[in-house]
């Protein structure tokens, strides 16, 4: 009896050791990436004011259906981030777009649900699950492998700005060969193409689809 | 040398003590709606190959080895399980997203392509989990035709 205490008494303290360490390693990753998000942001392009945005938009009551002139910075955030991982893959740089991986975590813990209704919040939640897992596995694969998540990537954010909107003028272009010769979809901030999937090697394939805003 | 006499007792202890530590399995009888199989009409030598090269780790069902009951071996593969039904569970797929069902199957696919999947780790020891080029082909082309129509 006395014996069967020590051990639990044991493992208690071997799995609790353990789970403080985990969130010990979290809380670190958390700074770290808030860190790089303040780095990102000292030599960006980002016009993210977005306190002030999403009080005006708490007030909107109704979905806008037609999202592409829907003007909304609580998503500039992410986008930023995903603009951070589409230049690195264009540079070829998997550091690079490990960082943005990061950012991205960072901007969806920061984004602010509130302001979502019941029909946006389901929807954004399918999203949210997605994104993060292909924002961790960017974080930590190889650049191969990063450009299939980015792929996953670009429909979800895709889908994220026609739920929610964006204020930011995007391009959407496709690459005809990505996606295993399916085609795959990208975003960019610029109408120039510059190939995220194939990177120098194929850096001017593909063409715009669509802008946004 | 007496410090090595101090030593292997103590490690012996520590081993014999290790031992007393349960760990959690991962076995359940109860095949769920939620399962692959029940989600989708899956050909019968595509969800045998799935069970004997995948389940082990990405199920709620894990066949185990005799020796998974001797530690620290037991957490190795508890870890293993763990990792494995977070990235992909069969048994839950069925709950998924529909954007999560597509890009899973996509990673399945890529991951047997590359030969990533099922680890080398795995099928050193599981000789029969390993997949022949045609099985291969197989599950592709069926996981990929299963993403077009979904």
């Amino acid at each position: 009896m006395k014996k069967s205490i020590y051990v639990l008494a044991l493992s208690v303290l071997f799995f609790t050791a353990c789970k403080t360490d985990k969130k010990q390693a979290e809380s670190n990753s958390m700074q770290q990436s808030e860190m790089n998000m303040k780095e990102a942001d000292g030599h960006d392009h980002g016009d993210h004011d977005h306190d002030t945005a999403m009080g005006e938009d708490s007030s909107k009551e109704d979905r806008n259906i037609d999202a592409t002139t829907q003007k909304n910075s609580a998503t500039s955030a992410i986008i930023d981030s995903y603009l951070q991982i589409k230049n690195a893959l264009v540079e070829d740089s998997k550091d690079g777009a490990a960082k943005g991986g990061t950012m991205m975590l960072t901007a969806f813990a920061d984004f602010d649900m509130s302001q979502l209704n019941e029909s946006q919040h389901k929807e954004y939640m399918e999203i949210l699950e997605d994104a993060k897992e292909q924002a961790e596995h960017i974080v930590k694969s190889p650049i191969d492998h990063q450009r299939e998540h980015f792929e996953n990537l670009s429909v979800d954010v895709n889908d994220l700005i026609a739920l929610l909107g964006t204020d930011k003028t995007l391009y959407q272009s496709k690459c005809p060969m990505a996606g295993e010769g399916k085609g795959a979809i990208w975003l960019s901030e610029y109408k120039e193409i510059k190939n995220p999937f194939f990177g120098s090697k194929m850096i001017s394939c593909g063409s715009v689809e669509k802008q946004i805003n | 040398m007496k410090l090595l006499k101090k030593i292997v007792p103590f490690l012996l202890v520590v081993f014999v003590g290790i031992q007393f530590i349960p760990t959690k399995r991962n076995q359940s009888t109860e095949v769920l709606e939620s399962d692959f199989s029940k989600t989708f009409t899956v050909p019968a030598n595509i969800q045998n190959m799935f069970e004997k090269s995948c389940y082990d780790c990405h199920s709620n069902n894990t066949n185990y080895p005799w020796y998974n009951k001797i530690q620290p071996i037991s957490w190795l593969l508890e870890n293993h399980i763990k990792e494995g039904k977070k990235e992909f569970n069969f048994s839950e797929f069925g709950a998924y997203s529909k954007r999560k069902q597509k890009n899973k199957l996509k990673s399945l696919a890529s991951q047997i392509r590359d030969n990533e999947m099922p680890m080398q780790s795995y099928t050193l020891i599981h000789s029969d989990a390993k997949l022949s080029d045609s099985d291969k082909e197989q599950i592709i082309v069926w996981v990929n035709k299963l993403r077009d129509s979904l």
